[in-house]
């Protein structure tokens, strides 16, 4: 991460900053993720984890 | 004046005492087998009963029941896996008294507070009403399987944690999660398909999750309509479970009735009609509920949830990395 800031923007990360944006990426992409397999409206995959968002209590279906 | 207003007070003293009595002439009991305690959403069909008696304690010989089921309203912070069907009318029905007594099967789809409302009429006129709540608890199991999914998710976030704390010393692979997608689409069977019996004709309104339809069923050319027993049964298709039922209940020639179908799945309604010195008549029909896509604001506190849990692991794991020199 340091590297690809670097390289771009010519600027140095701190470890603190680097923790942040990697983070922030990581759950940006596990929220997303979630959020298509529990949340989505696609067919294939609401069918696929149908049982399993009932199976969670909390998660709304239709 | 004074003798009217004098008189005024007499009549409404009078109204206070006559009503309660009036009232108390009816006891209206309510149980569920299994009890109350046991139950729980999408098992097993619970039985409920009603138990009509008078002042003595007899059960009641005629009469009938107007019965009005609510589900529970939402809860303050999480949804249910049925958000639609919270807070709305689960089901309407009439039913005859049997010795005093009304019994019918159904199928619990949420968890929380239930209200029934029961009004009683009897054939010389008497009414009461009285209203039941009682509380369906969630399967221990979702609870568990709930509480493993948090802690895979917090273990997802800790060691995300150590690994980007650590990346600093020395570049580390990110795991990628990669969901597995299976294509399992499968066409949903032709809706609202039906095969009608020529002397009973079975009716269901369009059916859309989140608010009741009307069902209804009527005897054609029946030779007493008062004597006509009725069992009707929805069956949950995918679930093959009984989501409601009645089982000979006397009714005059038809009967109807307001009821929720609160998955969008597809349903089998049973009915079969006796009158005495004639072959039982069956009817039935495939209904496919209409499901409605969860509302923003029933999902936002679930995925707000799971992502608070990956980022207090993401803490956590920092700090495990870095309290050890």
């Amino acid at each position: 991460m340091e590297r690809i800031v670097h390289a771009w923007l010519g600027l140095a990360v701190s470890e603190q900053t680097s923790f942040l944006i990697k983070s922030a990426i990581f759950l940006f992409f596990t929220g997303a993720t979630l959020f298509f397999a529990l949340g989505a409206s696609y067919p294939a995959v609401h069918d696929t984890l149908h049982n399993v968002r009932h199976a969670l209590a909390i998660v709304p279906c239709h | 004046m004074i003798r009217l207003s004098a008189l005024a007070y007499l009549g409404f003293a009078l109204s206070l005492l006559v009503s309660p009595v009036w009232a108390d002439e009816l006891n209206v009991y309510f149980k569920t087998t299994p009890g109350f305690e046991h139950l729980r959403p999408y098992a097993d069909p619970a039985i409920l009963s009603l138990l009509v008696t008078d002042a003595n304690g007899r059960p009641l010989k005629d009469g009938s029941v107007a019965l009005r089921l609510d589900a529970p309203r939402s809860g303050v912070f999480f949804s249910t896996d049925f958000p639609w069907v919270e807070g709305t009318r689960l089901q309407e029905v009439q039913l005859n008294l049997r010795q005093g007594r009304a019994n019918w099967k159904y199928l619990f789809p949420i968890r929380g507070e239930y209200r029934l409302a029961v009004s009683v009429s009897t054939a010389d006129g008497r009414k009461a009403n009285k209203e039941f709540t009682f509380n369906v608890r969630e399967n221990e199991k979702k609870w568990g399987a709930l509480a493993a999914f948090s802690a895979g998710l917090f273990c997802l976030g800790l060691i995300a944690g150590r690994v980007f704390t650590a990346a600093a010393a020395a570049p580390k692979q990110t795991a990628i999660i990669i969901l597995a997608l299976l294509s399992a689409s499968t066409g949903r069977a032709e809706t609202n398909s039906a095969s009608q019996d020529p002397s009973a004709v079975l009716e269901v309104a369009p059916a859309t999750v989140g608010r009741p339809t009307v069902v209804r069923w009527r005897f054609i050319n029946a030779v007493d309509p008062s004597r006509v027993l009725l069992s009707l049964a929805i069956v949950h298709l995918e679930k093959g479970k009984t989501v409601f039922g009645v089982e000979r209940i006397s009714v005059p020639g038809e009967f109807a009735m307001n009821f929720q179908f609160t998955d969008g799945a597809e349903y089998r309604l049973i009915a079969v009609g006796e009158q005495p010195g004639s072959m039982p008549i069956r009817t039935e029909k495939t209904i496919s509920a209409t499901a409605l896509e969860p509302p923003t604001k029933a999902m936002l506190p679930a995925f707000g949830y799971f992502i608070a849990l990956i980022g207090a692991g993401l803490i956590a794991g920092r700090w495990s990395k870095r309290r050890v020199p």
